[in-house]
C-alpha cells in the first residue's frame, strides 16, 4: 500500500476551519516574517545570466552543508526554514563527499546551454546519398543499435540514483536529471540514425550487456558513478570520436560530435566527483580500484565482442585504426582515473593484456 | 583584405567573426575554454568565455591552457584551405578527424580533464576555425 500520512486531513476540523477563516480574509501572514537569511543575488556575469553559482551564498550555498546531513530528510530546499514534523523521503545518500562535485553546477548550466535536438538539428538529408545495403552502412547501423542501448542505460543509472540523494545536494540532482536527458538523447539520435531511410536495427551484444549490468548493479553510488561517468562515458566519447573520423557526411559528423560533447560532461563530473570523494576519504581508493578492475574486465568483453569489433573494423577500413582507438580509449580512461586520484591503473588493469593482442600494439 | 597565416591577425580576425556571427555561437552554447593553436613553432592562445572568443594572443604558457592543438604548418594550411573550399571543414579535415587515429594534429594537455574540453566544446571550436570561410588568407 502507498504511504499514508499520519493524519486524515479531510476530517481535521481545525485545518478546515482555519482554511475557511483565511478564505474569508482573516490572514495572519506569520510566514512572511520568518526569513532565515536575506539574499541579494545577481548575475556575476550578465552574459552568462543568473547561474546556480550566483545564488549559492550563505546558508543557500553548498558550503553550509555538513559532510553528514542529519538535519533534513524532507523535500525542503536548502536554506529554507524547516518546520517540525516534515516527513522523511527516505534518502540514502546523505554524505556530501559521496556525491558532491564542485564542477556539477557549471556542467548543469552547460548541458542546458549546449542542448541539441536530433529531429531538427541533424541534416538527415545528407544521408540520402548513402547505399543502405553497403557494408559500411550496415556496420554503422549495428553500432548505432548498441549505442542506443548504452544511452538508455546511462539514463537508467542516473535515474536509479537521483531520488536517493538528499535534497541538500540539489545541484547533483539537477545534474543527474540532465544526464537522464543526455542519455535519452544519445539513445534517440543513434536509434534514428539506425532506422533512417532504408535502415534497420542490428544484433545486440551479450558482453556489452554484461558490462552495462555491472555498472547498473554497482554496490554504491561512487562505484556506480565510476562505472557510468568514467567507463561508459569513455566508451561513448571514444566511439563517437571514431565514428566522426570514419564518416564522410555532414549528418554523421554532427551526430557524433554532439554525442562526444555530451559524453564529455559525464566524464567531467566523474573525475571531479571521485576526486572530491578520495580527498575526503582516501581509504576508499582501493575498494574503488577493485571495482574498476571488474569493470575493465567487462570492457574487455565488450570491446572484443564480435558485434562490436567487426563493425568497427568494417567502418575503419581495417583493424589497425580499431587497435589505435582501443589503445587511446584505455590510455584516456587510465588518465582520467589518475586525475580522479585513483593512481596508476595500467599495471593492474586486464585491459592491458587485451591491448597487447591487437595488431601493431605498442 | 588578405590576412597572413600563421599570424596574430588571423586569430584576431576569427575573434571578430565570433562577434559578427554571434548567433551561431550562442546557439552552440556556453564554451569556457583556454586553448592553444601551435602552428609549427608558433603558438597562439585563444580564450573563450560564455559564448564568445574574448582574447587571442601570440605565445602563452601551454601548461596554463586546457589543451594545445599542435601540428605542422602544412596540415593547418590543408585544413584552412578545405574550410575555404567547402565553406567549413569537410569530413576529412574536421579537428576531430585530424586529431584522431593519425594524429596529424596532436592534442597536448596536462591531464585528461584538459583534453576532454576539446571534445566538450568541439562544435564551438570547429565553428571558430570554420569562420575562416569568410577570410582571404595568404600562407607563409
Amino acid at each position: 500500500m502507498a504511504y499514508l500520512a499520519p493524519k486524515d486531513y479531510s476530517k481535521d476540523p481545525a485545518l478546515l476551519e482555519a482554511a475557511a477563516r483565511k478564505m474569508a480574509g482573516d490572514l495572519d501572514l506569520d510566514w512572511m516574517q520568518k526569513i532565515r537569511e536575506r539574499a541579494a543575488f545577481r548575475p556575476g556575469n550578465p552574459h552568462r545570466g543568473l547561474t546556480l553559482a550566483d545564488i549559492n551564498g550563505g546558508s543557500y550555498g553548498p558550503d553550509s552543508v555538513p559532510e553528514l546531513v542529519r538535519h533534513n530528510f524532507s523535500m525542503a530546499p536548502r536554506g529554507a526554514i524547516l518546520p517540525k514534523g516534515l516527513p522523511s523521503l527516505g534518502y540514502t545518500l546523505n554524505r556530501k563527499s559521496e556525491v558532491w562535485a564542485d564542477a556539477a553546477l557549471a556542467l548543469f548550466e552547460e548541458g542546458k546551454s549546449r542542448h541539441w535536438a536530433p529531429a531538427r538539428d541533424i541534416p538527415w538529408h545528407a544521408l540520402d546519398g548513402a547505399d543502405p545495403a553497403s557494408r559500411e552502412e550496415r556496420a554503422l547501423r549495428q553500432l548505432c543499435s548498441l549505442l542506443s542501448g548504452v544511452g538508455l542505460v546511462c539514463a537508467d543509472i542516473a535515474a536509479r540514483a537521483v531520488y536517493r540523494l538528499n535534497i541538500e545536494f540539489h545541484e547533483i540532482k539537477y545534474l543527474l536529471c540532465m544526464q537522464m536527458l543526455d542519455g535519452a538523447r544519445i539513445a534517440e539520435a543513434t536509434r534514428k540514425r539506425a532506422l533512417y531511410g532504408a535502415g534497420s536495427l542490428g544484433v545486440d551484444s551479450q558482453a556489452l550487456g554484461e558490462l552495462l549490468k555491472m555498472v547498473a548493479d554497482s554496490d554504491s553510488y561512487p562505484q556506480s558513478s565510476a562505472g557510468l561517468n568514467l567507463h561508459l562515458a569513455s566508451l561513448l566519447q571514444s566511439f563517437a570520436r571514431h565514428l566522426e573520423w570514419a564518416t564522410d557526411n555532414a549528418a554523421d559528423a554532427m551526430i557524433w560530435t554532439r554525442v562526444a560533447q555530451d559524453a564529455s560532461r559525464f566524464l567531467s563530473y566523474g573525475v571531479d566527483h571521485l576526486r572530491t570523494l578520495l580527498r575526503a576519504r582516501p581509504g576508499e581508493a582501493e575498494e574503488l580500484n577493485q571495482h574498476l578492475d571488474l569493470l575493465d574486465n567487462g570492457l574487455v568483453g565488450a570491446l572484443g565482442a564480435t558485434e562490436v569489433i567487426e563493425p568497427l573494423i568494417v567502418l575503419s577500413g581495417g583493424a589497425q585504426p580499431v587497435a589505435r582507438l582501443y589503445e587511446t580509449l584505455a590510455a584516456e580512461l587510465f588518465s582520467r582515473c589518475e586525475s580522479a586520484g585513483l593512481g596508476p591503473r595500467r599495471a593492474r588493469s586486464p585491459l592491458c593484456d587485451f591491448l597487447k593482442l591487437l595488431p601493431g600494439s605498442s | 583584405m588578405t590576412i597572413p597565416f600563421p599570424s596574430l591577425e588571423y586569430f584576431q580576425a576569427l575573434q571578430q567573426r565570433t562577434r559578427e556571427d554571434s548567433d551561431i555561437f550562442e546557439k552552440l552554447g556556453v564554451c569556457d575554454v583556454d586553448f592553444g593553436a601551435k602552428v609549427g613553432e608558433r603558438m597562439f592562445s585563444v580564450r573563450f568565455e560564455v559564448c564568445e572568443c574574448v582574447e587571442v594572443r601570440e605565445g602563452g604558457d601551454p601548461t596554463a591552457l586546457d589543451f594545445v592543438l599542435a601540428g605542422p604548418p602544412e596540415i593547418w594550411r590543408e585544413m584552412l584551405q578545405a574550410i575555404a573550399q567547402h565553406g567549413g571543414a569537410d569530413a576529412a579535415h574536421t579537428l576531430n578527424t585530424l586529431t584522431h587515429v593519425g594524429n596529424q594534429i596532436q592534442v597536448e594537455a596536462q591531464d585528461a580533464e584538459g583534453s576532454d574540453k576539446l571534445f566538450r566544446y568541439m562544435a564551438s571550436i570547429q565553428e571558430f576555425f570554420d569562420q575562416g570561410r569568410h577570410l582571404e588568407i595568404a600562407f607563409d
